[in-house]
């Protein structure tokens, strides 16, 4: 692509994504490892950057720090160069827009500045908490084509769950002619995927119509839809919202299914293996050691497998010691499974330690919600947060949560039963 | 005020070591993958980076490509900032210096200017060719303490293989430290004594410097085991031993090289990988882009090392998978080491192999018997080689690169070699 045509890409990443739980309690919903030795961030800027695109902005705002360690200087997705960049953008004060960011079009409009410093004839503004695979300068060439002053990728889904997305209806041509924000009853599949293309003019003029108007979803996008023309680029592979515990879980799984459609080396996405959160460059490979077993499983370098993996992923210097049984779980950088151990259907946070013949996930009570977050742990899922310490010999039930930095003397008793939670007290 | 450079180290990269057959017909031995991710030569690298010494030359002639690509900008080692750097040095024609590297201590005699320029206090001087953990600040303080001309890092061997390396006679001055080298032999018939040199020097630069003129002048064989530390030892020049009583990896032959592949494996394995803190360079081949390794429902994996990239559907044990590898279904690799991005078709069966990268094996192919590990050698299949389904290949084989099909026959016999 020719450096004048280059559009700006803007990343939202400052959602909180609450539904995550403690996965989210010191880091935003970008920054949320997946897939062993990936952050969901990488898969959008690895996006941006296979698609050819170098002029990069990323929006933050909620718990940052982990996000902008992993970011770095852009180098790992070839951001640094004469003509190429990225630059964080968190909400500053100034003489005017000297506020947080109340909604999506309220950070982008805080950020006129930055767009206007950055001469481009469209802006691709997308969420950077998505996993799939785009190309984004396809995307463009249809918006070229269209005349399009606004272009949304769009892909059909179930219908049962439009009620999450931004629906639209339209007609032969592909122009969305109707716009409905989470409908409660579905009139079309046709669900916004989050990635916006505009013409920067028009983006300009259209922030500047009503500071009122925060989100685009709720409210520039259905405006827009009814004055002008605004296009659906349709989208058929794989593209998951990983903002509940369950929807990310499986698509971690969907990584060990070949018939998924998730395909992150193929796809071209790359980690960023130099920043100081995790160091890759340190790990050796995998060791399989003594009668290890590992099946429909991902592995990362640096991790030693002594006991037995069934169908879960393993980010890098994961230890499982033997006779332990991992099942159906994901565990995050150097989490220690102690001898005897058994963990089934898990999520472990970093550095997690846990003791010898602990079970995590027992019983068959998957119906059993989690008592203080119903709506977050309800498929039999048990969440365990970062640096905590599981006691030997302790049973923990299905959807319980541990909370981060929970030492041994926090468990009570010698079991926890399906739905509670057990929080680190404080001093 | 600019910084005084202590230490300089000079890595020794560039000679062919035919003992590696086909794994050195394109690079020299020490960009040699080892390991299951790194390279020969990232055992120097990662040892200096964990000592603190990060003003590096690395000298190399012989197919410098795949090294020079390998040691990109140094960022990997942490070798990239104000007072630190990795320099590459190929030999260079210009006034007075228009030659080749006629061998290791000419190497360094032709870098005399680049020695002047950094005029360390030591010159640390180094193999890129052994395995080996070494805290190279150790044996640096020793040449401090003693004041010496030059003092070598050597390591017990037994002394029925002695006669393979450069021996030193030390006296036990210090003890287990080390002490007053007082013989030197570089490969005896009947050796009498067991310190071998590791290739592991400190050099005082300015009398290193005044002993490769003279060598220069006075002679035409360029090697520091056979003449450079001879000829110090004629001048009385002070020379230390300093003792090394951990692991060293010198693999000279094919089947010594796959000994040091399997010293990584086991539970408590002789080459730890993880606490000698070795790094590579993730750039090169681009293996920072693989994802975590992936095993299929009917992967079975015992006692190996894999890196992330790999693809395991089939059986493997005592082996060592660099990435990019892929083992397909009912496939057996046995006690084994594949490179790079090699391709294990569907019930092949590979005992005690060696592959170089981009090999692919179709369907059914048994290469190297079964039976004991110990009673076979070991079978070497050369880089970027295609071998069709049902091909079957003996023991103790060598399959050189990059053969036309035409050139494969169906059946390949123990001891073959085919070029």
């Amino acid at each position: 692509m020719n450096h004048q045509d280059q559009p700006l890409v803007l990343i939202l990443a400052g959602g909180v994504g609450s539904r995550l739980n403690n996965l989210v309690h010191t880091r935003a919903k970008p920054a949320v490892p997946f897939g062993g030795i990936y952050r969901i961030i990488d898969f959008s800027l690895s996006n941006v950057m296979n698609s050819g695109m170098t002029q990069v902005g990323v929006l933050t705002q909620y718990k940052p720090l982990s996000l902008m360690r992993h970011l770095g200087t852009g180098e790992a997705w070839d951001f640094t160069g004469r003509t190429r960049g990225i630059k964080i953008l968190p909400p500053r004060t100034g003489s005017q827009d000297s506020d947080w960011y109340k909604g999506t079009a309220d950070a982008v409009r805080q950020n006129i500045d930055f767009i206007k410093s950055h001469p481009s004839k469209e802006t691709i503004i997308l969420s950077g908490d998505h996993i799939y695979r785009m190309d984004f300068a396809d995307m463009l060439r249809f918006h070229r084509l269209k005349k399009a002053d606004i272009t949304i990728g769009m892909m059909v889904v179930p219908k049962e769950d439009i009620h999450q997305f931004g629906a639209g209806i339209t007609n032969k041509d592909g122009r969305i002619i109707e716009w409905e924000e989470k409908p409660k009853v579905p009139r079309t599949n046709l669900a916004s995927m989050g990635i916006y293309i505009f013409d920067t003019e028009y983006l300009l003029n259209l922030l500047e119509e009503d500071r009122k108007e925060i989100d685009f979803g709720m409210h520039l996008i259905p405006k827009a839809i009814e004055r002008d023309d605004v296009f659906a680029y349709p989208f058929h592979d794989y593209w998951r919202d990983v903002g509940t515990i369950q929807s990310y879980w499986q698509a971690n799984m969907d990584l060990l299914d070949d018939h998924s459609g998730i395909a992150p080396e193929s796809w071209g996405i790359r980690p960023n293996m130099d920043s100081s959160n995790t160091t890759t460059a340190d790990f050796p490979p995998a060791r399989f050691l003594g009668r290890s077993k590992c099946q429909q499983s991902m592995i990362s370098a640096g991790c030693i497998i002594e006991g037995e993996v069934y169908n879960s992923v393993l980010a890098p210097g994961v230890r499982v010691r033997k006779n332990a049984v991992v099942r159906d779980s994901i565990l995050f950088h150097h989490v220690d499974v102690g001898e005897k151990s058994k963990i089934d259907l898990a999520v472990i946070d970093k550095r997690c330690n846990i003791a010898d013949h602990a079970i995590i996930g027992d019983g068959e009570e998957k119906n059993i919600v989690n008592i203080d977050f119903p709506t977050h742990l309800y498929t039999g899922i048990t969440l365990i947060g970062k640096d905590s310490h599981i006691p030997a010999h302790y049973t923990i039930g299905r959807n319980c949560i541990i909370d981060l930095e929970v030492q041994e003397h926090h468990f009570p008793g010698k079991k926890l039963n399906s739905g509670k939670t057990v929080h680190a007290s404080k001093k | 005020m600019k910084k005084k450079l202590q230490t300089l180290a000079m890595i020794l990269a560039g000679g062919r070591v035919d003992e590696l057959s086909v794994l050195t017909c394109y690079r020299p031995k020490s960009a040699v993958p080892f390991g299951g991710f790194a390279r020969v030569i990232d055992f120097p690298l990662s040892n200096l980076m964990n000592s603190g010494l990060e003003q590096v030359a690395i000298l190399s002639q012989y197919r410098s490509f795949s090294l020079i690509n390998h040691i990109g900008i140094g960022a990997a080692w942490d070798m990239l900032g104000r007072y630190r750097g990795v320099s590459i040095l190929p030999p260079s024609t210009g006034y007075g210096n228009t030659s080749w590297y006629k061998g290791s201590a000419d190497a360094v005699f032709q870098n005399s200017d680049f020695i002047e320029y950094h005029d360390p206090e030591e010159l640390l001087i180094l193999s890129g060719d052994h395995i080996y953990n070494m805290d190279y600040q150790d044996i640096i303080q020793y040449h401090r303490e003693k004041d010496a001309d030059l003092t070598i890092g050597c390591v017990q061997v037994p002394l029925d293989h002695a006669h393979r390396f450069g021996l030193a006679d030390i006296d036990n001055e210090d003890g287990n430290i080390g002490g007053r080298v007082l013989q030197y032999k570089e490969k005896p018939d009947h050796p009498e004594f067991n310190w071998a040199s590791m290739t592991v020097f400190c050099f005082k630069p300015k009398i290193l410097l005044e002993i490769l003129t003279d060598n220069a002048r006075e002679d035409d064989s360029f090697e520091f085991g056979r003449d450079i530390i001879p000829r110090m030892m004629f001048e009385k020049k002070k020379i230390y031993g300093y003792k090394f009583n951990g692991y060293w990896g010198y693999s000279r032959t094919v089947e010594e090289y796959w000994q040091a592949n399997m010293d990584l494996l086991g539970i408590n394995p002789k080459i730890k990988l993880d606490k000698w803190g070795i790094r590579t360079n993730l750039e090169h081949r681009d293996i920072r882009d693989a994802q975590p390794l992936k095993v299929g429902s009917y992967g079975e994996i015992t006692n190996s090392h894999i890196y992330n990239g790999c693809v395991i559907e089939g059986h493997v044990e005592n082996s060592i998978i660099f990435p990019g590898v892929h083992v397909k279904k009912d496939a057996v690799v046995k006690n084994s080491v594949l490179f790079f991005n090699n391709i294990v078709g569907k019930k092949s069966c590979l005992e005690k192999v060696i592959s170089d990268v981009n090999v692919t094996i179709g369907d059914e192919v048994t290469i190297g018997q079964p039976g004991p590990v110990e009673e076979k050698k070991v079978t070497l299949l050369g880089w970027n080689n295609y071998f069709p389904d049902n091909l079957e290949i003996g023991s103790n084989c060598t399959i050189y690169p990059q053969l036309s099909p035409d050139k494969i026959p169906t059946k390949i016999e123990n001891d073959e070699v085919i070029r």
